[in-house]
């Protein structure tokens, strides 16, 4: 995923990131929102069970 | 006007002059900085592991890592660094083909004695070479500190020391020059690209871990006798969350000291930082991933354990599992990658500690698993990325099938001399404390001072009113 035709750091003169120039950051960076965005739900969900426990 | 030209000529002649001592003097300095940010690992992995342990062996844990630290400098500078050199061919002592290695080349300049001490000692036309060992000996301190966590509480001292000179100033050397250096047959071949030595340093350190951990044995009271573990719990988890977060610290600027910068005679470039294998990076790629892949990590380990040990674990292995490619990787991905080595973190150190293994820390889990599980990730993500400099076709590029030989060569450069180096000391009587020793405690046997002497007041839950 070399994101330059040409397989040499000589052509390269500004981003060298794996997937520069097609949608692979967008989508990487989009899974890992949603995944910041599940664990927090997931957290609140797990946590507030385990608390209900020592209601008084 | 040739008066005028003649002192522009000398002007323009000053200011190069005085631009290249600031750029010699920066270099120095940069380097210079790293060692004092990688003791700071060694601080980091210093109260980890006391806080590991429990009180009767608290000191004598730090007497451990304290003296690994301090055999690690001097065996690296009496050959460690000569084997970085030697070794980049394999065993044939050649030079490769940038002609920086090889055993001519090594005794040239990594010796401590005839014309080579001149690099070895205080120079004034080298500001390069004492920082360059410097980085390079505190690398090798920071194996045998990973291998220092798993073996406490049961482990003699000198057969300890030993271990650790075995594995800081040779096995981790030999796998750094071959898969760290522009020369490295692993590198050159196979296109094995390990940026932030995720399998050269982490891999190597945690499988030599593992050798040693068969043949020295669990603690006593780990196992039961239908073979299920106990779990032995160190006196102070606050301590040992603290140093974790210290090697998170400490590791800036292990990863700064894994970047060659620009401007001097032995740069790779003139105008951009590069990676030791001459392919470019920036301080900002570090920055971005390494940030990122510390959250990934703890993220992914709350989710499955809610354990501060092992959250903070995981930004380790966060680190860890990116480490190879921390140049290339876009932050994203990095997060993902990150992430998921903080979920199966735990799996795996189960899943070892199932097979009668006592790791105390999950050292080879952290450092060895998931150090070849980020070697094999850049394999998939950052296949045919250039893996040195050279025309299309001439440098050879990143690719699975490197990268999963890589780990399988760093994989046995720690596991077999952990393994036969133990062995050799068990057959001696120089791997385990006695069983009494060790139900008394190492520090009551061993150590002439005392962690808590007026011991650790236990109050009682502290409540507030109307609690």
């Amino acid at each position: 995923m070399f994101p330059y035709s040409e397989a040499s750091w000589s052509v390269v003169d500004g981003a060298m990131f794996m997937g520069w120039g097609g949608s692979l950051p967008a989508i990487s960076t989009l899974v890992a929102a949603i995944i910041c965005v599940a664990v927090l739900v997931y957290g609140q969900k797990t946590e507030a069970k385990k608390t209900r426990q020592f209601e008084k | 006007m040739e008066d005028q030209i003649a002192e522009l000529t000398a002007q323009i002649a000053a200011l190069q002059g005085s631009g290249g001592v600031t750029n010699t003097m920066f270099a120095e300095t940069f380097y210079y900085l790293t060692i004092p940010l990688m003791i700071i690992i060694h601080a980091g992995f210093l109260m980890y592991e006391m806080g590991a342990s429990r009180l009767k062996n608290v000191l004598s844990s730090g007497v451990k890592n304290i003296l690994a630290f301090a055999f690690m400098i001097p065996t690296f500078y009496f050959f460690g660094w000569w084997v970085y050199w030697g070794f980049p061919t394999g065993l044939t002592f050649s030079a490769g083909p940038m002609g920086i290695s090889g055993a001519e080349y090594a005794s040239a300049i990594a010796l401590g004695w005839g014309d080579a001490a001149q690099y070895m000692g205080p120079n004034i036309a080298d500001q390069a070479s004492g920082v360059f060992f410097g980085a390079f000996a505190l690398f090798a301190a920071t194996t045998a500190s990973i291998m220092s966590g798993a073996v406490i509480e049961r482990i003699q001292t000198v057969g300890f020391v030993i271990l650790a000179i075995v594995l800081g100033s040779f096995a981790w050397v030999v796998a750094a020059a071959w898969g760290w250096h522009a020369d490295g047959w692993l590198v050159n071949k196979w296109g094995v690209h390990d940026f932030g030595a995720a399998g050269l340093v982490h891999a190597v350190a945690g499988f030599f871990a593992l050798g040693v951990l068969i043949n020295l044995g669990p603690r006593i009271g780990k196992f039961n006798d239908d073979g299920t573990a106990n779990h032995i719990a160190g006196h102070n988890m606050p301590l040992t969350v603290a140093g974790l977060m210290l090697i998170i610290v400490g590791f800036f600027g292990f990863l700064m000291a894994c970047v060659i910068v620009p401007g001097e005679a032995w740069s790779w470039f003139g105008d951009k930082p590069a990676t030791i294998y001459g392919t470019p990076i920036t301080l900002s790629s570090l920055a971005f991933n390494i940030l990122m892949a510390v959250a990934g990590g703890i993220i992914g380990s709350w989710v499955l354990t809610r354990d501060p040990f092992w959250m903070m674990s995981g930004a380790l292995a966060g680190i860890i599992s990116t480490a190879s490619g921390l140049d290339i990787y876009f932050p994203g991905i990095t997060f993902i990658i990150a992430f998921s080595a903080g979920i199966i973190l735990k799996p795996c150190a189960n899943w070892l500690e199932n097979r009668g293994i006592d790791d105390a820390v999950g050292a080879v889990t952290v450092h060895g698993t998931i150090g070849l599980y980020g070697v094999v990730m850049l394999g998939i993500f950052g296949a045919g990325f250039p893996a040195l400099q050279g025309a299309a076709g001439d440098a050879p590029t990143i690719s699975l099938i490197g990268q999963i030989i890589g780990a399988a060569v760093f994989f046995l450069l720690g596991f077999v001399p952990g393994y036969v180096v133990s062995y050799i000391l068990k057959m001696m009587g120089m791997l385990r404390i006695p069983a009494g020793a060790e139900i008394a405690g190492m520090d009551e046997v061993k150590v002439p001072a005392h962690g808590y002497p007026e011991g650790i007041p236990a109050p009682g839950v502290n409540l507030a009113p109307g609690e």
